[in-house]
């Protein structure tokens, strides 16, 4: 019988110095590690790629859940405003960015099994963790409820209305999370977040000029004009790939699956794997989008305007994948994104915070994850609000919420105390401090052109 | 170490293989207790806190750009 069938089991094993009470949460994760240390055991190829199997997720699902609704538009955006080009190499870099970051997120999780909100209360006290916390807390309502515009216009090219899109994307979400089993929700989300790359199809629907992009990808040519335009793309495009419920996520995963040090190098694996098709994804909705180009203005466009204007290029059946790729990236971030506030909120409060906890026993857990998706589903239902202002603003807060987030990842992850011999390794560190040094940058450079607006016309022209 | 199982609803099995899978510190019980504090040296706190004052600054002119352009 399964440990997630017996929810009230416990056990306490009494010593003279300490008092260990076995809940059905170590249950569950024992019986997923049982699994790992087996397979750890066996030396042929077949059982090392098994094990790779059962250490996979987090990345995978932090990197593809990124891909959400308004990165998806951002890429679109990007392919139709500037075509094929320098945003090619560019996306592809700002995933090397994620990566950098992400791994140290596993790093964290594996060597401290804490979340990465309990690991900044606890170390660097709670004046520090409600700040980090408040950051979290309003990015990913902001970024919720994008989602669910996203799928409310993907699926409204299918002519469904919003209320029934809404409820299709919470049924997806709450299904789920039925097993209260985090290895059956893990992969039952991996698979829905497969989904991201129906990408590459419509892109070939399109039929890129091949030598165009290979060019792009070496010379990082044709470059955009220096204006505030291509500055917001820029910003766009980096705040679609690293944000800070990121960081959240995936170290509170990692701790979930009950990683370990020994399992650091599959995470690092599966941290790229997720990137590599991430990006492949992104590239793909550049690509799909790069026929409107020069045709077309695409400014302010949601998904089902992208979609019907591909129509002409990619035909219906293209354009109605567009459409299922924008729904298929609000669904799978919602679920992620919600997660990531569940987990941070329950380490914060100190209440049971784990995907096997039964309800009985996470109901403090499930009810934030719940409502954070519920209020998000709700808010974009009401009529005549200016959600065109959140769409906006989402992907550059991310952006610049993202400096002050890595410096407490990067203190954390070089804390010799907590890290037990796998601090980040010096070079790690300089990559790191770069992705600060860019991310803030881009932010000033924001900053600039809002305050003196016509600054970059002026510098274009000498 | 000298030590007393006391069962409540688990079965000997289960608890065995927790203890034998689990790193002590995954354990539920073992989180309870916190990480210890640790103060942020001088640099560090005037680094976090010149992000924190960047950070409002930009939320400020980004909510107010967007709402410009929203009306």
């Amino acid at each position: 019988m399964s440990a997630g069938a017996q929810p009230e089991r416990r056990l306490r094993v009494l010593s003279a110095d300490d008092e260990v009470v076995v809940t059905h949460e170590d249950i569950d994760r024992a019986h997923d590690r049982a699994r790992v240390s087996a397979a750890r055991r066996g030396r042929t190829l077949r059982s090392r790629a098994w094990l790779l199997w059962l250490l996979i997720g987090p990345g995978i699902l932090v990197m593809l859940g990124e891909n959400d609704g308004p990165s998806m538009l951002s890429y679109a955006a990007t392919g139709a405003k500037f075509g094929v080009g320098f945003f090619i190499p560019f996306v592809i870099l700002t995933f090397g960015m994620a990566v950098v970051v992400q791994e140290m997120t596993v790093r964290l999780g594996a060597a401290t099994h804490r979340g990465h909100a309990e690991l900044i209360f606890e170390r660097f006290g709670p004046f520090w963790g409600w700040f980090s916390m408040i950051d979290l807390a309003i990015g990913n309502f902001l970024t919720l409820i994008t989602e669910f515009i996203a799928i409310r216009a993907g699926l409204g090219f299918f002519g469904i209305p919003p209320w029934a899109a809404v409820l299709v994307a919470l049924a997806v979400l709450f299904s789920a999370l039925l097993s209260h089993r985090y290895w059956t929700w893990e992969r039952v989300t991996l698979v829905a977040a497969a989904f991201n790359l129906i990408f590459i199809p419509v892109a070939l629907m399109a039929h890129p000029h091949w030598g165009a992009v290979g060019h792009a990808l070496v010379s990082w040519k044709p470059l955009p004009g220096f204006s505030n335009d291509t500055l917001m793309i820029v910003l766009s495009d980096i705040g679609a790939t690293v944000t800070p419920w990121m960081l959240f996520f995936q170290q509170s995963a990692t701790v979930d699956k009950g990683m370990t040090t020994k399992d650091i190098r599959f995470g690092r694996i599966d941290t790229l794997v997720g990137a590599g098709l991430a990006a492949a994804a992104a590239v793909g909705a550049i690509l799909a989008t790069a026929p409107l180009f020069g045709h077309i203005s695409a400014e302010n466009f949601q998904a089902a305007q992208f979609a019907q204007a591909l129509q002409p290029f990619i035909g219906h059946i293209g354009a109605s994948l567009f459409a299922l790729g924008m729904v298929e990236a609000g669904i799978v971030a919602s679920i992620t994104i919600s997660t990531s506030s569940a987990y941070a909120f329950g380490e914060v409060a100190q209440r049971p915070h784990s995907l096997n906890l039964p309800v009985k026993e996470g109901k403090s857990f499930y009810a934030v994850l719940g409502l954070c998706a519920a209020a998000a589903a709700g808010i974009v239902l009401i009529p005549g609000l200016p959600l065109v202002f959140v769409v906006l603003v989402v992907n550059v807060v991310a952006v610049l919420a993202m400096p002050p987030a890595l410096v407490f990842l990067y203190l954390l992850v070089n804390d010799k105390q907590i890290m037990e011999g796998v601090k980040s390794p010096a070079w790690m560190n300089a990559l790191a401090a770069a992705v600060v040094v860019v991310l803030t940058a881009a932010g000033v450079l924001y900053g600039i052109s809002v305050v003196a607006p016509n600054a970059f016309a002026w510098m274009g022209r000498l | 170490m000298d030590s007393k199982v006391e069962h409540e609803h688990a079965s000997l099995a289960d608890t065995s293989l927790v203890l034998e899978t689990l790193e002590h510190d995954q354990l539920v019980s073992a989180k309870r207790e916190p990480v210890p504090r640790r103060r942020l040296k001088r640099g560090e706190l005037a680094l976090v806190w010149a992000l924190r004052l960047y950070l409002v600054f930009m939320l400020v002119v980004v909510f107010w750009q967007a709402w410009i352009a929203v009306r």
